[in-house]
């Protein structure tokens, strides 16, 4: 049998030069630390990405992405596609847990200061693709053409319209004209299945290779550590199969969630009906629209909304240039200010989040 | 020189005024001098009767005899007022509650208010002026109090005082061409207007139920006439038994009727297309429908069902021993909802009134079998309704057989109208035909998603375990793993 193996192995060897590649991960070492339970969330995040590519292309054989039939065929999907229910219901689930997953990533990258040099770019694509994910999220909302994602569109939509000079501009393309109509159907569906996932594909390719290439990172107070006391563990076998086993146990979660709480479909939605009560965007908006609206309508000369927009699209720069303004970790000296920083964010996105939940 | 004096003589002994009351009103005084007919008129009016002068609604120096300063522009002579000026010269007066005390009167203040507010309030075609003014309807001149007989608001004359404008479709085309002008011809048919005529003055006549200065259009929700006011209206008389002393009809038509059917839907629910008083009685000419037309005035809303009746075997039998068509199983005033209970040989059910196992047995079998196959579709949609909405509870895809469970209920209703054809064959054919094969539908449906809703679940626990089988071989050979890296 181990001579069956080795001669496909070979077969492959003498075409594509593989003996680097499997001598590269051979010497792979992942450190070995109080933290290193932080490195898991980003094969985590991988896995259930993939999982969103496979049911997104299972759904996508019985979608139909018009305004007169969408909902329909999320019925059909649902009531008559065997397994159609589960395959929808984990891709409304793995979307979820991906951002979640995304945020804890990014939060554990950003407070063991992995981003410093020489991963500056590795942390630029890795803050593109949550980007990107919470696009996903937003152009997916909508697909089902339901009441409820109708009207969550049309606010996140108009919240748009904010932004100085530019904003109804955005908006209009975002909506494919002045209202959410089959245009806007139509064009959030295309970037949900093409657009996005082929941005996200490149972005992805380039954040793996380079994690591969450089390594994980050790945080900064790890690495004074004497290097006869620094523990290593190999990349391969050993890492990837704890990936593996979260995986599992990541997919027994979601099987779970899945089956006790299917995604519900609620009303078709009616463009003539009024806006239901209480309209809330997915919870990784949340902290967003509900800090919106305890921002004053005006503060000194300016919108209170345009204000809130404003501060939001700051703090995302800055966050995401983290590498470029935090000096001190460049240095391998750790910053309070980045830490506090952090914290804050943390504790403002849980907070808002529950108050928004709760409101 | 005794000629003149002769002629002289002969002219003031035939003026008619002769005799007539000398007032320090001057105009009045020269005027039915010179044996105008107007001033004649004013002779019996209320005004002039209370010592109000000429002048007070055409200006000018009634204290003058003198033409030149009585009607001089100087104190304010305004000759015969135009347009809206008409209404303005009563106001004057009518609007003040001083004023109106100083003349010892009782009458309220607020008529000119409550006519502007109303339909009559509106422009004329003219535009310049209202579309009636007060002396239209109250005339001029020769006013009287509401409560003399001759008076052209008095209740025995209102319908021919409206009907001067509402019966002449010449006048009506201008304002509301699609208004009736037989008001008047229908109310004098109408019991209202039999009595009316005969010189009662309590019987409803145009103002009783339109109003008077506050006439609203009846499609107007403020109304006193709106379906939804209407039966208020109504009963303001009818509801009153004092007041209805006399007449001999009863007066619970409206406690009945606010409890009934057609009274919820219409006072508690505020449904306008409800019937209300005039949708079975008539409006202007208001009468109670006799025994020959009951199901005539139901048929109008319930036309299957009139339908139905009117070829079914019981048509023959009512005529025959003239018994109301709908009236007898439904009552009058008084409807309930036609619940399952209505039918059947029970004692709370109508067939059982005629149908009993000695009497008119065919009847009692057919109603005793339409219940039972009328329970048997309520029965079986309760729990095809239960059973689609608690699968639907356990987040299953049920929305399909929810749909066609409407059928169902359609069936129902459809079910209930064709009781009135009284024929088992076609009663069987919507119940089981329709009906049934519907709920039997969804109940297969229904019974399905909980089959898949138990496979889901029972696929879920053998899942999990494959996947922590998986994970735990997984972890031990991780560990076995990591051993063999120590010791390396």
């Amino acid at each position: 049998m181990k001579n069956f193996w080795n001669k496909i192995y070979d077969w492959f060897n003498s075409r594509l030069d593989l003996q680097d590649v499997v001598g590269f991960i051979g010497k792979k070492y992942v450190p070995v630390h109080r933290h290193s339970v932080w490195y898991y969330f980003g094969g985590v995040s991988l896995f259930l990405f993939i999982i969103q590519v496979i049911t997104g292309i299972l759904l996508l054989f019985y979608y139909k992405g018009s305004s007169d039939l969408a909902f329909e065929s999320i019925q059909f999907i649902m009531s008559k596609v065997e397994f159609g229910w589960l395959i929808r219901s984990i891709h409304s689930w793995a979307a979820n847990l991906f951002i979640l997953a995304a945020f804890i990533h990014m939060f554990s990258v950003y407070f063991s200061r992995a981003y410093r040099k020489p991963r500056e770019i590795t942390w630029l694509t890795g803050m593109l693709m949550f980007f990107l994910a919470l696009a996903f999220g937003f152009s997916g909302y909508l697909l089902p053409w339901n009441e409820l994602a109708f009207f969550a569109t049309k606010v996140g939509t108009d919240i748009m319209t904010a932004i100085p000079f530019i904003g109804t501009p955005i908006m209009e393309f975002m909506r494919g004209g002045e209202d959410v109509t089959g245009a806007t159907l139509s064009r959030l569906f295309g970037f949900h299945v093409a657009l996005f996932p082929g941005i996200f594909t490149v972005l992805l390719a380039v954040h793996l290779i380079l994690v591969q290439r450089q390594g994980m990172s050790v945080p900064i107070d790890m690495e004074n550590i004497p290097a006869d006391e620094k523990k290593t563990m190999p990349f391969f076998p050993n890492f990837l199969l704890r990936d593996l086993l979260l995986w599992l146990l990541v997919l027994n979660v979601l099987a779970i969630l899945a089956v006790f709480f299917p995604a519900h479909l609620g009303e078709k939605a009616d463009m003539f009906a009024p806006s239901p009560e209480g309209i809330k965007p997915e919870w990784y908006f949340l902290f967003m629209f509900q800090t919106l609206k305890y921002i004053p309508a005006q503060v000194l000369f300016i919108d209170g909304e345009i204000l809130g927009i404003l501060l939001f699209g700051a703090a995302g720069l800055l966050w995401t240039l983290v590498p470029f303004w935090d000096r001190r970790s460049a240095k391998g000296q750790s910053s309070r200010f980045v830490t506090y920083l952090g914290l804050f964010a943390v504790i403002f996105i849980i907070v808002f989040t529950i108050v928004g939940w709760l409101a | 020189m005794k000629t003149f004096i002769t002629m002289i003589s002969i002219f003031i002994l035939f003026q008619p005024n002769l005799f007539a009351q000398e007032t320090k009103d001057q105009c009045y005084n020269c005027h039915s001098a010179l044996g105008d007919k107007v001033s004649t008129g004013f002779q019996n009016d209320i005004h002039f009767q209370k010592g109000i002068s000429c002048a007070a609604c055409h200006g000018g120096n009634s204290r003058s005899d003198d033409m030149s300063v009585s009607m001089s522009k100087s104190s304010g002579f305004k000759g015969i007022p135009k347009g809206n000026q008409k209404s303005e010269s009563c106001i004057v007066c009518h609007s003040n509650s001083d004023m109106m005390s100083k003349y010892g009167s009782k009458l309220v203040t607020n008529q000119n208010e409550l006519l502007s507010r109303s339909v009559h309030g509106k422009s004329s075609i003219k535009s310049n002026e209202n579309i009636i003014q007060c002396i239209d309807c109250h005339s001029v001149h020769g006013i009287l109090p509401k409560t003399h007989r001759r008076s052209s608001v008095n209740p025995i004359n209102i319908p021919k005082t409206c009907s001067k404008c509402h019966g002449s479709a010449v006048f009506m085309r201008l304002y509301n061409p699609s208004l009736p002008v037989d008001q008047n011809e229908k109310y004098l048919t109408s019991q209202h207007g039999i009595l009316n005529k005969r010189g009662d003055s309590k019987v409803a006549e145009c103002a009783s139920c339109h109003g008077s200065h506050d006439i609203l259009s009846a499609s107007d929700v403020r109304s006193k006439v709106h379906p939804v006011n209407l039966p208020h209206t109504c009963s303001k008389c009818h509801s009153d038994a004092k007041y209805m002393k006399g007449y001999k009809i009863p007066t619970n038509q409206f406690e009945r009727f606010a409890k009934s059917v057609h009274g919820k839907a219409l006072l508690e629910k505020k449904d306008a297309s409800a019937p209300a008083c005039n949708s079975c009685h008539g409006n202007h000419g208001a009468i109670p429908p006799g025994i020959e037309s009951i199901s005539k005035v139901c048929g109008s809303c319930h036309a299957l069902n009139a339908e139905l009746f009117s070829v079914s075997p019981h048509k023959k039998i009512f005529d025959e021993q003239k018994i109301p068509e709908c009236e007898s199983c439904h009552g009058n005033h008084y409807i309930e909802t036609a619940t399952n209970k209505l039918l059947g040989v029970s004692s709370e059910a109508v067939c059982s009134k005629c149908h009993t196992e000695n009497k008119n047995v065919k009847g009692y079998k057919v109603a005793r079998t339409m219940r039972y196959l009328i329970d048997s579709l309520d029965s079986a949609s309760k729990y095809a309704d239960s059973l689609i909405n608690s699968a639907e509870q356990r987040g299953m895809e049920v929305s399909d057989a929810k749909f066609k469970l409407r059928d169902a209920n359609q069936a129902k209703l459809e079910a209930k109208t064709m009781v009135h054809s009284f024929d088992e064959e076609k009663f069987k054919e919507v119940v089981e035909g329709k009906g049934l094969a519907v709920t039997n539908f969804v109940i297969v449906e229904g019974k399905a998603a909980f089959d898949n809703y138990f496979f889901r679940r029972y696929g879920l626990v053998i899942f999990i375990l494959i996947i922590t089988f998986l994970s735990i071989v997984l972890y031990l050979y991780i560990k076995k793993l990591d051993k063999k890296y120590l010791k390396t």
